[in-house]
């Protein structure tokens, strides 16, 4: 803990709709506690612009402790800044110094419209699950959950693919605005249980096309999605998912 | 007393569920498709009915107020679910487990639900584990247990420390399945603003498109609230920062009674508040005291660093005053504790809010690398949020809200008082009575949305004549006008204060005399004093902006409006329940040695309230309840 | 094939995941060319005789149109489909950051520049071919039997100092494309693994460095034969 606080120069992108153009726009800010957390520092900001007469800036955020995947900055060019697992609401400001400036931007992807100022439209991720990110069960069918044991080392690499909060930093950090790590966490999790393997097929098959459709870019093996992932999701999980397509593409009769 | 029909059904409490389930009124398939039923809330328990439902063949329309159904509240629960599966062996049954939770709930829960929530609670493992959740497992393959506080058994099933993560990202995929099959129609980022009742059934619902400022009206045959606590009453909270009471505090408002709102439960190891800046609250599992020492310094105002205060001048008074179960004391317990140390000013760290959790002894038996084993990661993100290494520096923790067991009144079919409306999870009443296990809140939510309301919605609808309504009907018509009413009044009065600086002062009062102890004279002092901010509220806000785009705000403004008169009933319910019992604890109602001390002569009921206007006296309804099956005793962890 | 069948390829095709492992193969026959390329350009180093014998060897032989043929259509395909995915990926991101930062534990230089170290390496390809393919002719005779001297004409293009330059950048250059692109065409293809990967990794940095070095330093020795 400590008592000092300090001044920073904020550039934050500020965007009134998604209709409007937006501008970065400089701010001051004063009296920056370095306990408080990345959005604090913005909400501090908030309750000055207010008090001056401006909007507030708009921006997700919701659990605040790294989990729920709704909060979302590019902070000086980095999806969620610049330490590593870790969700904008989880950085703290002890990171920075009296007088840094920091550039806040919103995550940027074609299939990510701005909704406003820092928020961003995210649904395609709902789309890309909607076409196949699930196990057809209905409520009744089951068996008793030990009825098919699975490996320790299959459950737990698909708890590693499952550990994906869907925030997007994946996307915003891809030079291409791919959505490979996204998909690929879904479809190796399922992939890897028996009770996913049955449609494993035709979830490659229609989740690969529905992110085609969306717009997001093609994957080039840079691995910066990894890198800006929060919850670590590891890149073989793309490699999977090529296999689990090319399978499916070519065994397979229905996908 | 004729408000509250809690319709339990005939028979032993062991075939109450099965009867009801056979004395249901069904609906036919074909017909099924012809009801639509809205859904408020996409957590585990609203979640699990939208996807329910739709598999039924009901059409369902589904709100939430994030971006992404995904992303609901229910996501941060860390430890894990129960269930009476037995696989351990250890002698679980579904008998004991409605047994601990009725005993935990300190006896203000209903046998009834609590019996049928232990006995749906296996099938919800099935269900989970069919879509796909990847529990922890063993070598061999079987599914992996752990033990959890206020039981002997191990019944609780994990997913690392994201089990809630993982059970709602099952339920939203079984959601999102039904969204492409058109079952299910989403509306993302939106906020109830009011419940429509025509003819004294639920028929539907106002909301705000929080992206188009639009005001839009919903219609259906039923209405299915699962919107979550009201632990943001108090400003800081473990809940996430959307998290609000709203559309249940409509529904009371509309006519639905509010359950022992006095009923909150309080975390014993938070991270504490840093400053006034501060946002929320995080929790950190309860695990860590299995091996961490609470201590204070014995001396009032010790600023010493912690590592420089001798042995002989710390007060472990956890293990002072409760030498058999120590720095295991139950949740309500152990913060009850901490509290009195901070009030006594011995508390630690540069706000004087906090206690010492320590693990220098714990690092010096077992070695930094079997602690690190045990409890790396929770190490690794206080570190990540307090900037101090809790291997060399004793934690600072300090209790938090964490949950309430409180909310609208459900009958045994989860319908509130209001026909048509029912209210599932966290936002209503609960099973949990006046204290909620660990792991049992994730088990209620799923047991709801899967298995209950799949049932009692269906008789519901097959036992009722429904009028063709459309939106333009006049109670339709009336709430959007109150709708838009509110939001012009919010934006004109163009005060001095921001909407956060009401919220923390009402976060203030709240956490101050209706927190973790609570008196007559501080219960009086706070309703007195929330009604002069709601004045003040109502005369100063500052609301910026355009009702037309985002305005986060409006948003929450609405919802602290809402908090202004929630948190009065609060204190209110606190005042007239004369006993301490699980979360609520009474200054004037304990044993010699500071005990909790029951009234089961007098309070053994649900206090149910019902709305009388926003500056008017509620009406305080009573369930009584009784106890056939676990007779009434006393908690005690000396 | 069935309709169905048909149906599935083509989407196939069209996929970003079809399509990058399209990119994943032909890259790796086209590494599988350099290597006999290499192998060999390093007859030079034995002689005039033995580099142009196989060099005769090899273009009077009929089959060398089909494999020309082949190699122009991977290489084309490659090529094409590199252009579509370039674009495509600039068309994902649509509005640009005002500040962009590579994390720096993922992206190299080599995986950041494939589009422009893969346009140099077109360039040098068409340069290559005019210089040398379609360059001077020269003719000799060994073992009786008159073929071109394409030796000459490589001693003679490497004797000016700018052509070497040229060229070691343009080899500088490759080693960074194949450098990315070999272990990147096992991701591609789905071949990941703890235990296999790290090795790819040092096998795709010692297969750029060896190819690239290895046409160099040809390159040098023509240089110094002058």
């Amino acid at each position: 803990m400590s008592d000092k606080t300090m001044m920073l120069n904020l550039k934050i992108w500020r965007q009134r709709t998604n209709k409007h153009k937006g501008e970065m726009v400089d701010y001051k800010l004063d009296g920056v506690s370095p306990d408080m957390s990345f959005l604090e520092m913005i909400d501090m900001l908030n309750e000055k612009l207010i008090r001056d007469g401006d909007d507030p800036i708009a921006f997700d955020h919701d659990c605040r402790e790294g989990i729920c995947g709704m909060c979302s900055l590019m902070i000086d060019g980095q999806a969620h800044g610049p330490q590593a697992l870790t969700t904008t609401c989880q950085l703290h400001m002890r990171h920075y110094n009296d007088g840094d400036t920091i550039v806040v931007e919103p995550f940027r992807a074609k299939a990510f419209p701005v909704v406003k100022d820092l928020m961003v439209d995210r649904s395609a991720f709902d789309r890309v699950i909607q076409a196949g990110g699930y196990n057809s069960i209905a409520v009744g069918n089951a068996p008793d959950a030990n009825a098919i044991p699975i490996s320790k080392e299959n459950a737990d690499l698909a708890m590693d693919a499952a550990a994906c909060i869907g925030c997007g930093a994946c996307v915003a950090s891809c030079p291409n605005a791919s959505a490979m790590l996204f998909a690929s966490a879904k479809i190796s999790q399922f992939a890897l249980l028996p009770q996913g393997q049955k449609e494993a097929a035709r979830r490659a098959s229609s989740m690969v096309a529905s992110m085609d459709i969306e717009g997001f870019g093609n994957c080039t093996n840079h691995a910066e999605c990894e890198a800006s992932c929060p919850k670590g999701i590891n890149l073989s999980n793309i490699a999977r998912m090529n296999r689990e397509y090319f399978k499916a593409k070519f065994t397979n009769n229905e996908a | 007393m004729t408000k509250l029909d809690s319709k339990i059904p005939e028979g032993p409490v062991e075939k109450k569920w099965q009867n009801a389930k056979f004395n249901y009124k069904l609906v036919n398939p074909a017909n099924k498709r012809k009801y639509n039923v809205i859904v408020v809330g996409t957590g585990l328990a609203g979640g699990a009915a939208a996807a329910t439902l739709a598999e039924l063949g009901y059409n369902v329309l589904n709100f939430c107020i994030q971006d992404s159904p995904r992303r609901a509240h229910s996501i941060a629960a860390q430890g894990g679910i129960n269930a009476a599966k037995n696989y351990p062996n250890d002698g679980d049954s579904i008998w004991r487990l409605f047994y601990d939770t009725v005993k935990g709930g300190d006896f203000r829960s209903r046998e009834a639900n609590v019996y049928r929530l232990a006995e749906v609670s296996n099938n919800i493992i099935d269900q989970c584990v069919a879509q796909g959740v990847p529990f922890a497992r063993d070598y061999g393959g079987y599914l992996a247990n752990r033990s959890f506080g206020g039981a002997q058994v191990s019944r609780t099933f994990y997913a690392k420390g994201q089990t809630g993560q993982q059970l709602l990202l099952g339920a939203y995929s079984s959601l999102m399945r039904q969204v492409d099959k058109g079952k299910v129609k989403m509306y993302t980022r939106r906020e109830i603003l009011d419940i429509v009742i025509v003819d004294g059934k639920a028929r539907g619902v106002i909301s705000r498109n929080l992206v188009t400022g639009e005001i839009e009206k919903f219609e259906a045959h039923a209405v299915i609230l699962a919107t979550g606590g009201y632990g943001n009453v108090y400003f800081l909270s473990t809940n996430a920062m959307a998290s609000n009471g709203g559309a249940a505090w409509k529904a009371y408002k509309k006519g639905a009674c509010f359950a022992n709102p006095c009923f909150t439960q309080i975390h014993p190891t938070c991270i504490p508040v840093h400053g006034e800046n501060q946002s929320k609250l995080t929790l950190m599992s309860e695990s860590l005291r299995n091996d961490g020492r609470v201590w204070v310094p014995k001396a009032k105002g010790d600023k010493r660093h912690p590592t420089e205060i001798p042995e002989d001048e710390r007060d472990y008074y956890l293990e002072r005053v409760y030498p058999s179960f120590g720095n295991l004391a139950p949740r309500d317990v152990s913060s009850r504790q901490a509290k009195y140390r901070v009030d006594e000013g011995k508390g630690v760290g540069s706000t004087g809010v906090a206690v010492y959790l320590d693990f220098a002894d714990a690092i010096k038996r077992d070695g930094r690398d079997a602690i690190e084993a045990r409890y790396g990661n929770l190490f690794e993100m206080y570190e990540r949020i307090t900037g101090e290494n809790p291997y060399k520096i004793p934690m600072r923790i300090y209790p938090a809200v964490h949950y309430t067991m409180g909310g609208l009144w459900v009958d045994y079919n989860l319908q509130s008082t209001v026909d048509g409306l029912f209210v599932l999870g966290e936002a209503n009443f609960s099973d949990h009575g006046a204290n909620r296990l660990g792991a049992s809140a994730l088990m209620q939510g799923l047991a709801d949305g899967y298995f209950v309301i799949p049932y009692t919605l269906g008789n519901y609808l097959a036992s009722h004549k429904f009028d063709k309504i459309e939106t333009n009907h006049p109670e339709f018509e009336k709430a959007y006008q109150d709708a838009q009413g509110l939001t012009k009044k919010l934006l004109s009065i163009k005060g001095q204060r921001t909407v956060d600086t009401f919220h923390k002062a009402l976060g203030q009062i709240m956490w101050e005399y209706v927190g973790m102890s609570r008196n007559k004279a501080g219960l009086e002092k706070a309703i007195k004093e929330i009604q002069q901010l709601r004045k003040e509220f109502w005369e100063d806000v500052n609301v910026p902006g355009d009702p037309n785009i985002v305005n986060t705000e409006l948003e929450k403004a609405a919802r602290v409006a809402d908090f202004l008169e929630l948190g009065e009933l609060m204190a209110r319910d606190a005042l007239n329940r004369e006993e301490s019992c699980g979360g609520h604890f009474r200054d004037e109602y304990q044993t010699e040695d500071g005990e909790a001390k029951r009234n089961d002569q007098d309070f053994c009921h649900v206090a149910a309230w019902e709305f009388t206007g926003v500056d008017k006296e509620p009406v305080r309804h009573t369930e009584a309840l009784d106890f056939p099956n676990v007779p009434l005793a006393t908690r005690s962890y000396k | 094939m069935s309709q169905a069948a048909t149906k599935s390829l083509r989407v196939y095709f069209s996929s970003s995941i079809g399509k990058k492992q399209i990119m994943a193969v032909t890259g790796l026959a086209l590494c599988g060319f350099l290597v006999s390329h290499l192998l060999g350009n390093l007859l030079i180093l034995v002689g005039a005789d033995a580099f142009n014998f196989y060099a005769y060897k090899l273009t009077s032989n009929n089959l060398i149109y089909v494999a020309e043929a082949g190699l122009a259509f991977i290489f084309l395909l490659h090529l094409f489909l590199a252009l579509n995915l370039t674009l495509q990926n600039k068309m994902a991101r649509q509005d640009g950051y005002y500040m962009k930062k590579r994390t720096g534990r993922g992206a190299t230089l080599a995986s950041s520049t494939m589009p422009y170290t893969g346009f140099v390496i077109l360039v040098f390809l068409i340069l290559h071919l005019i210089q040398f393919k379609f360059g001077p002719v020269y003719s000799t005779v060994v073992d009786g039997v008159e073929m071109r001297d394409l030796y000459r004409t490589v001693i003679e293009y490497f004797a000016a100092p700018l052509n070497l330059t040229w060229y070691i950048f343009a080899m500088t250059v490759m080693a960074f494309h194949v450098g990315h692109g070999f272990s990147s065409t096992f991701q591609s293809l789905g071949f990941n693994h703890p235990k296999y990967t790290p090795t790819i990794k040092k096998l795709g940095l010692a297969y750029s460095l060896v190819v690239a070095l290895g046409f160099a330093g040809i390159s040098l020795f023509c240089f110094f034969q002058n």
